[in-house]
């Protein structure tokens, strides 16, 4: 028996998960993909915003803030990427410098401080960003935007959690809920959990699942947001630009990434179950529309396309709430800023309503650090050869685009949530990740991770279930 | 610090050449250095016919090809490093390399030779509409999962792209029992040698489908089939939608020379060949750092690689030697109409004993034209060509007095007869 069971594995599973763990509770997250946070948490502007936009009084607004704020320890705990690059909001007619003047105020309304929000003129805009458009005529400053990695954040709350004693189940589909007098009974297409608790962070399925067992009045849609991303070596941009928000939406973004690369997008469309492919009709709206704000853009220097949904809600705001059942909590409807309130919505599920539930006692030997695993790029010489002298694998290199080495790749195999596929490396160290996509070390990480996890080379997967690379032996075998 | 004369990046077909020649010519202490784990490169896994024609005068598999040169530098005792990767060059030619028998090792060179080969177009760099399902790979890493490890990536496959290693490809999995359904080009002609075209997709009834592209894929997690459509001038003609069914899809749409460690040295490219700007020695604009092979721009004939990269290695040892003459004037060599680029870019007679071979490719399919080569805009000499495709390498011969007739640049422009 479980105290409690998270559904999902997204950014709000994991960071209510490493919450958890910070309690003397049985805690198990129950994921149906067969790798951790592979839906909205996968796919997105990886930006912690600094919570300008939500309408004041909204749930959105006031975990915004305190998510936004709670960022920076978690990611030197948890040692997630940060970048503190800033945002700007720009506004290219008057119509949109109004917006904009709005804003200001919204922002201080939400909560912001003086020194977070300050507006640009013209000039000062194209110091900061040499590459924005002539349009532009006025800027709002917003410094505390920063950019993290959501992947990482997700698994490096999962690892830390499961390192303090919270399990995880992927491959586990949640297909119906009932409650027995005292108990929930969860059950998958293998199995069945019980727990006391059930906490509903399924993304868009969110609906799907409450139905299962409460009242359930509100509706999830998912609304689509495409993206093209360039190359590393191109810098369009220093902070992330916003267009001015228009009742569409926040508008086609530039955002610098972590790791170097460029996001242009999302695009907004609401969609029936085509939730991650990329359309022609929606790249091209990228283009026509991400002039307005930057210039200069290096089309030729694309290197992919992608495609993530947002859990739209019905009801406009996040739905945090225990259902009719008791025991029963929906967190559901978030979509953006939860990448950013994913923290702040963790500590309040976890206070204001397990804690109503089941009692929660504090684990004394709950540890908040986590490493992320070594980048042998990242260490200076000496380090490199200290690691080299532990085990020699840390200087066979298998990525020669991004120089990843065997040993960095292995790790990433054996920690707590760790990888299983092909592409489960590649998004935990980046093997594959850059020009050459995988072109030279596919073979090379296929067969480390068939001899890793004692499988047939033809059982190692690209990505979701049923997605084997090799397909067949030939004649001469 | 160990130190070095010469240190070859890479120990495929341009780094074998390239050291032997520079042991040839007097200079010993040498150093390959090779990531995989044999010697050979690209070679390795191309184990069709068709290598060495011009040198061997006979016709080799590719590893055949490259066993002859690694034999040879057994011979000479040149010494090579298996399962080493260079990570770093520096301008003032130091190269740093990993490996798990030695960690993270720096050593000096007198001269680099950058011989680091090829890596392929991919599907981001086309994006093509769709998911990202499993399944979508490119041709090449396809031969490799065939040639080196013995499994087939598809039982039912399409190629989108018509270069040389999608046709071979086609040919190669239709005889371990695959499907190949057919293969689309997107320009109105092959961008593969003709020969591969008779016999890896005429001779096995494979279609090749010309001004056609890759509109869709379809399938969420796995591919289960693609939309592929008539186009004009790049653009999709409605209407002309053909859906096939397929579990994998091959992408053999060009090949961009290796030059991460280059770029980052400060080695200028350019903007066509992708590789480094070179001068006639085969010297990039780092004094002592040559390039050659398919790191310099991508070869459709080993035969090309071989002489290119043994005048390389030739002009590396003359460097360390000290008999190349850096300051010296020289003028261009400019692609003009209908030439699409000529390597090396720049040319010193200085540098040149009796003659020069000039590599190019041009931008279209012509019939029964001719090369127009011009000193300073003034007529030099005219060549007929009955065909030329830009799948086709083009070589142009000049001697050290034509260039020396040239003040400024040397162009060479196709007309038509
Ligand atoms: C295009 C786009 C751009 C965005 N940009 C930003 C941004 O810049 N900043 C920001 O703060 N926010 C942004 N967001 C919002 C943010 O990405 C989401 O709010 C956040 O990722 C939601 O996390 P989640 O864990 O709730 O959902 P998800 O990440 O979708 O996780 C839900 C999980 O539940 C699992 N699941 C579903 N059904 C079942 C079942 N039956 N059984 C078991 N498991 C199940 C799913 O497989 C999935 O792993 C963006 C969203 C999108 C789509
Ligand atoms: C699939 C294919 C089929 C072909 N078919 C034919 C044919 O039928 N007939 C014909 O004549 N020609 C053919 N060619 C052309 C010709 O064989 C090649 O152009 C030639 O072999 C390229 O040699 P290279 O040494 O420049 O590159 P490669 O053979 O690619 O060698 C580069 C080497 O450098 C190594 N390397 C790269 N980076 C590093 C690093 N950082 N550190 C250490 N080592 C590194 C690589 O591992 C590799 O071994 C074919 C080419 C291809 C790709």
């Amino acid at each position: 028996m479980y105290d409690v069971l998270i559904i999902g594995s997204g950014i709000t599973g994991a960071c209510i998960s490493r919450e958890m763990s910070k309690y003397q509770a049985k805690t198990i997250i129950i994921e149906k993909e067969n790798d951790v946070a592979q839906k909205a948490t996968l796919a997105n502007s990886a930006i912690v915003h600094s919570g300008h936009d939500p309408i004041p009084g909204t749930l959105k607004a006031k975990f915004n803030i305190l998510g936004n704020r709670m960022y920076k320890q978690m990611s030197e705990e948890l040692d997630i990427p940060l970048m503190e690059c800033g945002g700007l909001v720009v506004a290219t007619t008057l119509e949109e410098e109004k917006t904009l003047d709005m804003l200001y105020a919204r922002a201080f309304e939400n909560g912001l401080k003086k020194s977070e929000v300050k507006l640009l003129t013209k000039d000062e805009v194209k110091e900061k960003e040499p590459n924005i458009s002539d349009h532009v005529t006025k800027a709002l400053s917003l410094p505390s935007t920063s950019v993290t990695y959501p992947l990482e954040a997700a698994i490096a709350n999962i690892e830390n959690a499961m390192n303090n004693g919270v399990e995880l189940a992927t491959n586990e589909e949640v297909i119906s809920i009932v409650k027995n007098k005292e108990h929930f009974e969860v059950f998958t297409k293998r199995n069945k959990y019980e727990a006391k608790v059930v906490i509903n962070a399924s993304g868009i399925n969110a609906e799907n699942i409450s139905k299962m067992i409460a009242k359930t009045n509100f509706t999830i849609s998912p609304r689509k947001g495409e993206y093209y991303v360039l190359d590393k070596d191109v810098t369009l941009v220093n902070s992330v630009i916003y267009p001015t928000p228009s009742e569409k939406g926040k508008g086609v973004l530039v955002t610098p990434q972590y790791h170097g690369n460029t996001l242009l997008g999302p695009t907004s469309e609401f969609v029936e179950n085509d939730t991650e492919s990329t359309t022609k009709k929606g790249l091209d709206y990228i283009k026509v529309n991400i002039e307005k704000t930057v210039t200069n853009i290096p089309y030729n220097k694309i290197i992919r396309s992608f495609a993530g949904s947002r859990p739209t809600p019905s009801t406009k705001d996040f739905i945090i709430e225990e259902s009719n059942i008791k025991g029963f909590i929906n967190v559901a409807g978030i979509e953006s800023p939860g990448l950013t309130a994913a923290p702040a919505i963790a500590r309040y599920v976890v206070e204001g309503i397990v804690a109503n539930n089941i009692d929660l006692v504090e684990n004394k030997n709950f540890n908040p650090y986590r490493k992320k695993v070594i980048r042998m790029n990242e260490l200076s010489d000496e380090e490199k050869n200290e690691l080299y002298k532990r085990d020699s694998r840390f200087a066979n290199i298998i990525c020669r685009c991004e120089s990843i080495t065997e040993g960095e790749i292995i790790e990433a195999i054996h920690r707590n949530c760790g990888a299983t596929t092909v592409t489960g490396v590649k998004n935990r160290v980046r093997a594959g990740a850059g020009r050459c996509q995988g072109g030279f070390c596919q073979p090379e990480v296929l067969k480390i991770l068939a001899r890793e996890l004692k499988i047939d080379p033809m059982e190692v997967l690209y990505s979701k279930k049923d997605s084997a690379i090799l397909k067949a032996k030939t004649k001469g075998e | 610090m160990k130190n070095y004369d010469v240190v070859i990046i890479g120990g495929g077909s341009a780094g074998l050449a390239a050291a032997l020649e520079v042991n040839k010519n007097g200079v010993k202490n040498i150093l390959v250095i090779e990531r995989d784990q044999e010697l050979g490169g690209i070679l390795l896994q191309c184990i069709h016919n068709g290598f060495g024609l011009k040198v061997f005068k006979e016709e080799l598999t590719g590893p055949e090809y490259a066993e002859r040169f690694v034999n040879m530098l057994k011979e000479e005792g040149i010494e090579f490093k298996l399962n080493s990767m260079v990570t770093k060059i520096n301008k003032d030619k130091t190269v740093e390399y990993a490996n798990s028998d030695e960690g993270f090792i720096q050593i000096q060179a007198k001269a680099i030779i950058i011989t680091t080969g090829c890596y392929e177009r991919n599907a981001g760099a086309i994006s093509i509409p769709g998911n990202r399902p499993s399944g979508v790979l490119t041709a090449g890493t396809a031969q490799k999962y065939l040639n080196i490890d013995g499994y087939l990536v598809g039982k039912k496959v399409f190629i989108l792209g018509s270069g040389d290693i999608g046709l071979i490809m086609a040919r190669r999995m239709t005889l371990e029992g695959a499907e190949v359904i057919g293969v689309a080009e997107i320009l109105p002609f092959s961008g593969g040698l003709q020969r591969n075209i008779v016999q890896c997709l005429e001779d096995y009834n494979i279609p090749l489908y010309l001004s056609h592209t890759v509109t869709e894929i379809i399938g969420k997690d796995k591919i289960e089939g693609i939309k592929v459509q008539k186009v004009d001038n790049f653009v999709p003609v409605p209407n002309t939608e053909m859906e096939f069914e397929v579990d994998a899809l091959l992408l053999s749409v060009g090949l961009i020379p290796e030059n991460g460690i280059s770029e980052a040295a400060g080695i200028e490219l350019h903007p066509r060949t992708k590789g480094p700007i070179v001068n006639e020695s085969y010297q990039t604009n780092i004094e002592g750092v040559f390039a050659c092979g398919n790191a310099l721009h991508v070869h459709d004939l080993v035969d090309f690689v071989t002489t290119e990269s043994r005048k390389a290695g030739e002009k590396a040892a003359k460097y360390v030697k000290g008999e190349y003459k850096d300051n010296v004037e020289r003028i261009n060599l400019v692609a003009k109409n209908g030439i699409s680029y000529i390597v090396p870019q720049m040319v010193s007679s200085e540098n040149v004993d009796k003659t020069i071979e000039l590599f190019m490719r041009v931008t279209d399919v012509y019939k029964n034209v001719e090369f127009v080569i011009k000193q300073d805009g003034k007529e030099l000499k005219r060549i007929k060509k009955k065909h030329l495709a830009p799948a086709e390498m083009e070589k142009v011969i000049l001697t050290k007095s034509q260039i020396e007739g040239a003040n400024k640049e040397i162009t060479i422009e196709v007309e038509a007869l």
